[in-house]
C-alpha cells in the first residue's frame, strides 16, 4: 500500500467571478520510501497539491477541495484541521523555496530547532534539543553545529542555512518529506550540492519524497518516478529513465527541450504552447 | 563592547548634537519675539535706568553669541535664570508643573499602546472580516479630529452633561498632599491616602484618553498593516507547515516583527502627546508645562521660555533613545549588525 495515494484530486477557488478550477483530479501514489518527482511550469498547481497534502489549503475559506488524500492510511480531507495539524511536522514535513526566508529573523537556529523538535517530543529540555541539534547538524555536515545554532538565519549564509532546512524538516523522522523548489533561490553549485545532501539523507532514512520542481533537469538524478503536471492534470508519468528515454506526451518532450541541466533561478521557457499538450495522460507503468 | 553598549553611546551622542541645535534654535527664536524683555518684566512704570540696569544683568545687550555663550554656561549649572512672570528659578516652575504634564502623557501614552495594539492584533488575526473593519471605523474616528476637539468633546458628554469626571483640575481640593515627587498619584500613595489617590486617578482620566485617542487609532492601523504583512511572510508559512500552534504563531511569529515597525511611530506619537497636551491641559484646566508654556510666551518671559523648550526637547530625546533601546532589544537584526558566521 502506498504511504501517499492522492486519487481524483480537484481544487477550485471561489472568486467574485466564479470558481477558477486549478486542479482537474490528480492521481499520484507514493511509495514508503520512494521519491516522486512532480514537475511543471509555474502556475501548474504543484505548490497547491503540496498544501493540500500537509493539510493548509483545507484552512484556506476560498478553497473547494474534492477527492480523496490518503495519508498512511488516513484521508487528510475528512480530517479535523486539528487532526491535520498534529500530522504536520511529525509525520511530514516541508522545504521551501528560500532556507533563509523560512528561517524566523526573530529567533536563533537553536532556538527553532527547539520548537521543532518539540513537536514529536512536546517536553524536551532546551538542554536535551540542544544535544539532538547539534547531532543532526553534524549529520547535515556542517561545520561548528554550536555556533550555528547560537546563530541568526541571517548571519549565515544560504547554503548554509539551506543545510539548517534539511535537518529540522528530517529532525522528527517524517514520513513524508515535501520539497517545493528547494533551493531555487540559491547559486547552481549551492542548489546541486544541498540536494545531493537532501538526497543522501532521504535514502538513508527510507523517507518518502515529493520533490516539486519547474525543472525536468533538477529531478533527473534525484526521482525515482515523474510525474508530468500540465495547468492541473498530470500528463504523463513513469519512472524517472523511462520517461527520460522516451518522453510520449507533447508537454514533456517541450519541457525536456527546454531546460536539460540545473539552473538557477526563472522558470523554463516553454517553446510553445500547443494543443497537443492537451492530449490525454500518458503513463510508463511503474517498471522499466 | 556589546552591540547594546554601542548603540546607547551612539544615541546618546545624536542627541547632545540635536540638543545644541535645538538650543542655539530655541535662543534664536526667543530673541526675535518682538518687544524688550527688560520693559515687559518691569512694567510700564520702570524708568529708563531700572531697565538698563536689568537689561544688562540679562546680558541683553551682549551680542548674540555672547548671550548664547551665558545661556549655555548658565544651563549646564543647572541654572535657567528667573522666571519674569513667577518671579521664581524657572527650575523651580519647571519642577513643580513638569511631573503634572508627564503623568498626563505617561497614562495617555500606556492608554494608547494598551488599546492600540490589541485593536490591530485583532483586526490582523480577523482580516477581511467584521472585527477588521469594526476596528479600521473606530481607527478613522480617533483619527479624525485633534485631542483638544476630543478633550472638549470629552468634558461635555462625561463631565458636563453626565458628571461622571471631574471637569477640571488634578485632584480634589479637600485634600493637601504633601508634593515629594510631584506626581500626584505617586504622592498621594506616599501619604497612603487611598481615596486621595482614587481623586487624582479619577481627574486624571479623561485628560489621558483624549490625548491618548488619536495615537490609538494609529497604533491600531499601524499594527494591523505590519502583522498582516508578516502573515504573508514565508517563515510563517514554515511555521503553519510544522504544524505549531495559531495562537503562538500570532503572538511569537506575526506579532514579534511586526511590533518594531509600529514602536517607531508610537514613539513619535508619544512625543507628540508632549505638544497636543498643551491644548489638552487648556481645555481641563490641567496644572501642568503645557499650560505654564503657553502663559509664558504670551508674557514674553524668556528665560521661561527657553527653559520649557529644552525640557521637553529632552523628554523627546529621552523617549526616543528608550525606543530605539526597545527595537534593538527585540530585533536581533540590530543587536548582531554584523554577519558573524558563513
Ligand atoms: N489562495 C489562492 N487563491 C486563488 N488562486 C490561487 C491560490 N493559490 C494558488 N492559486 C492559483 O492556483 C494556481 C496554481 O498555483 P501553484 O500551485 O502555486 O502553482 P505552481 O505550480 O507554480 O506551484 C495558480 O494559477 C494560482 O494563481
Ligand atoms: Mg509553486
Amino acid at each position: 500500500m502506498s504511504l501517499l495515494h492522492i486519487k481524483d484530486l480537484r481544487l477550485g477557488f471561489k472568486t467574485l467571478a466564479g470558481q477558477v478550477d486549478v486542479l482537474h483530479g490528480i492521481d499520484l501514489d507514493i511509495a514508503a520510501g520512494e521519491k516522486i518527482a512532480l514537475v511543471g511550469e509555474s502556475g501548474s498547481g504543484k505548490s497547491v497539491t503540496a498544501r493540500i497534502v500537509l493539510g493548509l489549503l483545507q484552512e484556506t475559506r476560498t478553497a473547494r477541495i474534492n477527492g480523496t488524500v490518503q495519508f498512511d492510511g488516513q484521508d487528510i480531507n475528512s480530517m479535523s484541521a486539528r487532526d491535520r495539524a498534529t500530522l504536520r511536522g511529525t509525520e511530514m514535513s516541508i522545504i521551501f523555496q528560500d532556507p533563509t526566508s523560512s528561517l524566523n529573523p526573530m529567533f536563533t537556529i537553536g532556538n527553532q530547532f527547539t520548537e521543532v523538535l518539540r513537536r514529536r517530543d512536546p517536553k524536551l529540555s532546551k538542554a536535551d534539543s540542544h544535544v539532538r541539534a547539534t547531532t543532526l547538524l553534524d549529520e547535515v555536515a556542517i561545520p561548528d553545529p554550536a555556533r550555528v545554532l547560537r546563530a541568526y538565519p541571517f548571519q549565515l549564509s544560504g547554503g548554509m542555512n539551506q543545510r539548517v532546512m534539511i535537518a529540522m524538516a528530517l529532525a522528527n523522522k517524517p514520513k513524508l518529506l515535501l520539497a517545493d523548489e528547494p533551493g531555487t533561490a540559491l547559486d547552481v553549485s549551492v542548489q546541486a550540492q544541498t540536494l545531493t545532501l537532501m538526497r543522501d539523507m532521504v535514502v538513508q532514512n527510507g523517507t518518502s519524497v515529493l520533490f516539486i520542481s519547474h525543472n525536468l533537469g533538477v529531478v533527473r538524478e534525484f526521482a525515482d518516478r515523474i510525474y508530468v503536471i500540465y495547468r492541473g492534470n498530470i500528463v504523463e508519468d513513469g519512472p524517472t529513465d523511462a520517461l527520460f528515454a522516451n518522453p510520449q506526451h507533447a508537454y514533456t518532450r517541450a519541457l525536456m527541450s527546454a531546460v536539460p541541466r540545473i539552473t538557477g533561478v526563472g522558470i523554463p521557457e516553454v517553446p510553445e504552447v500547443s494543443d497537443d499538450f492537451l492530449a490525454p495522460r500518458i503513463s510508463h507503468g511503474d517498471a522499466l | 563592547m556589546s552591540g547594546f553598549l554601542r548603540l546607547l553611546l551612539n544615541r546618546l551622542g545624536i542627541s547632545l548634537i540635536v540638543l545644541v541645535g535645538v538650543s542655539m534654535l530655541i535662543f534664536a527664536i526667543a530673541r526675535i519675539i518682538p518687544g524688550d524683555p527688560a520693559r515687559i518684566a518691569l512694567g510700564p512704570n520702570a524708568n529708563a535706568e531700572q531697565i538698563a540696569k536689568l537689561r544688562a544683568e540679562m546680558h541683553l545687550d551682549a551680542s548674540l553669541p555672547v548671550q548664547y555663550g551665558h545661556f549655555v554656561v548658565d544651563v549646564l549649572r543647572g541654572d535657567l535664570g528667573t522666571s519674569l512672570y513667577t518671579n521664581r528659578p524657572v527650575t523651580q516652575d519647571i519642577a513643580q508643573f513638569l511631573p503634572a504634564t508627564l503623568e498626563l502623557v505617561f497614562l495617555a501614552g500606556f492608554i494608547m499602546v494598551a488599546v492600540g495594539l490589541p485593536l490591530g492584533i485583532l483586526a490582523a488575526h480577523y482580516r477581511g472580516r467584521w472585527q477588521d473593519h469594526l476596528v479600521r471605523v473606530i481607527a478613522l474616528l480617533t483619527v479624525s479630529a485633534p485631542a483638544f476637539v476630543w478633550a472638549v468633546i470629552l468634558m461635555l458628554l462625561f463631565a458636563f452633561y453626565l458628571p461622571l469626571f471631574p471637569i477640571a483640575g488634578r485632584i480634589s481640593d479637600i485634600y493637601d498632599i504633601e508634593r515629594t515627587t510631584g506626581f500626584l498619584t505617586i504622592d498621594t500613595l506616599l501619604a497612603g491616602n487611598w481615596t486621595a489617590f482614587g481623586s487624582a486617578v479619577h481627574h486624571l482620566i479623561l485628560p489621558a484618553i483624549a490625548l491618548s485617542l488619536s495615537g490609538i487609532g494609529q497604533a491600531a492601523r499601524l499594527t494591523r498593516a505590519n502583522m498582516v504583512e508578516t502573515y504573508d511572510k514565508p517563515y510563517i508559512e514554515m511555521a503553519q507547515a510544522y504544524g505549531f500552534f495559531p495562537s503562538r504563531i500570532a503572538r511569537s511569529y506575526a506579532f514579534k516583527p511586526s511590533l518594531i515597525p509600529s514602536l517607531t511611530i508610537i514613539g513619535l506619537d508619544f512625543a507628540a502627546m508632549l505638544g497636543n497636551a498643551f491644548l489638552v491641559e487648556a481645555v481641563f484646566a490641567w496644572p501642568g508645562l503645557s499650560r505654564y508654556g503657553v502663559a509664558v510666551i504670551l508674557r514674553k518671559d524668556l528665560n521661561a521660555i527657553m527653559g520649557t523648550v529644552l525640557i521637553i526637547a529632552i523628554t523627546f530625546l529621552i523617549v526616543n533613545i528608550i525606543v530605539d533601546l526597545m527595537i534593538a532589544f527585540l530585533n536581533p537584526r540590530i543587536r548582531y549588525s554584523t554577519r558573524g558566521t558563513s
